[in-house]
């Protein structure tokens, strides 16, 4: 298990599966993610039994996000890691709404990025997001990210196209930030 | 075949293989490729069989051999992601034979290219990501109309260094504005 201050990060077991299909299938939750299908229970139960049947490795992670008393409200992961090039893409849902812009998305990034500089040794770690999400922009922001661009009319959904922002944290400005410490 | 003025594009075949793999062994050429391990002829056979004997169809194997008009084969082109929804692709393109850089093929490749994918796979957004140190490639880019528009920090490491990386993206409208509109059929006719 890995530890923030809000939330721990843990494998996922397939005892998740009811949450995580329900959020999935739930439009809010989804417009700022990929997705736009209906997703069968069935389905996201084939995709986490292949995924949490094997251990962990360096190039896909995925956990379940909890809080301090156990809650399951989301996933998060860190996907397609160089071990060359050292960087990997973040991703995150926090599924359970009631606990959106509490603190517990920014807990769950920083938690994340401080894991990817300090045990897995990467040198960068970026992310994705549309630029209608401006909620978790603040809070990547707040976790040290830096905007890099936008693709532009890269993601069509309600009926129009929308930019993709691109954001990052380095190895060098994440361990150089006061927020490195009041972290710890 | 998809004809342009310096080159046409055609379909890949197992003819090519020993000319690919040459390429994709040559440095000089997969430095600024997401490549860096020599790449043997049976792996190279098995992916260039798989591609050689699917048809080309949206969503896999949208990649072409480029020929030039007195059909000497210099390079590739084509897309690695393609996505219905919105409409967008990611393109790679390589000129292997590197007596043909700086000559225009590639530029010319491009353009065919992506007049194909504008005109007849109605896409609205082509990008590519580029080495921040391929001036060469960045300059053929730009002169066909893509905009820079992320830069990726230290997401390539190369000789020794973490080194930049640029997303460029042309829009539908803005390669018809730059390079004009296809005329169509019945107007060429008349």
């Amino acid at each position: 298990m890995i530890e923030g201050k809000l939330v721990n990060l843990r494998a996922r077991e397939m005892s998740d599966v009811e949450r995580m299909t329900r959020w999935i299938n739930d439009r809010e939750v989804t417009r700022f993610m990929g997705g736009r299908y209906p997703w069968s229970r069935e389905a996201e139960e084939a995709f986490v039994r292949t995924t949490t049947s094997v251990p962990m490795a360096f190039a896909d992670l995925r956990f379940a996000i909890e809080t301090k008393d156990g809650a399951h409200i989301g996933g998060c992961g860190l996907h397609r890691a160089s071990p060359e090039n050292r960087d990997a893409e973040l991703g995150i849902m926090i599924g359970e709404k009631a606990f959106w812009s509490k603190g517990y998305g920014s807990d769950t990034v920083a938690t994340l990025v401080r894991f990817a500089f300090e045990e897995m040794n990467l040198n960068r770690v970026e992310l994705h997001v549309y630029d209608f999400n401006v909620r978790a922009q603040a809070s990547y922001r707040k976790c040290g990210f830096v905007e890099e661009g936008r693709m532009r009319d890269a993601h069509f959904t309600e009926g129009r196209f929308h930019d993709v922002v691109a954001m990052s944290v380095l190895r060098d400005e994440w361990l150089s930030t006061d927020f490195t410490d009041s972290h710890r | 075949m998809i004809e342009g003025k310096l080159v046409n594009l055609r379909a890949r075949e197992m003819t090519d293989l020993e000319r690919n793999y040459r390429w994709m062994n040559d440095r000089e050429v997969t430095a600024y490729l997401s490549m860096r391990y020599p790449l043997s002829l049976a792996a190279e056979e098995v992916w260039m069989r798989e591609a050689a004997s699917q048809p080309i169809m949206y969503g896999k194997n949208v990649f072409f051999a480029i020929d030039t008009k007195d059909d000497v084969h210099i390079g590739n082109i084509g897309f690695n992601e393609m996505s219905a929804e919105h409409r967008k692709a990611r393109l790679g393109m390589v000129i292997g034979e590197k007596a043909y850089w700086s000559k225009g093929y590639g530029a010319d490749a491009m353009l065919t290219f992506l007049r194909f994918a504008f005109d007849e796979m109605n896409f609205h957004r082509i990008d590519l990501a580029v080495d921040a140190e391929n001036p060469r490639a960045i300059a053929c880019y730009r002169k066909c109309g893509f905009v820079e528009e992320v830069r990726m920090r230290q997401v390539r490491f190369l000789h020794g260094a973490y080194g930049d990386g640029l997303v460029m993206a042309i829009l539908r409208h803005e390669f018809y504005a730059l390079h004009g509109v296809t005329q169509a059929r019945s107007e060429a006719a008349s």
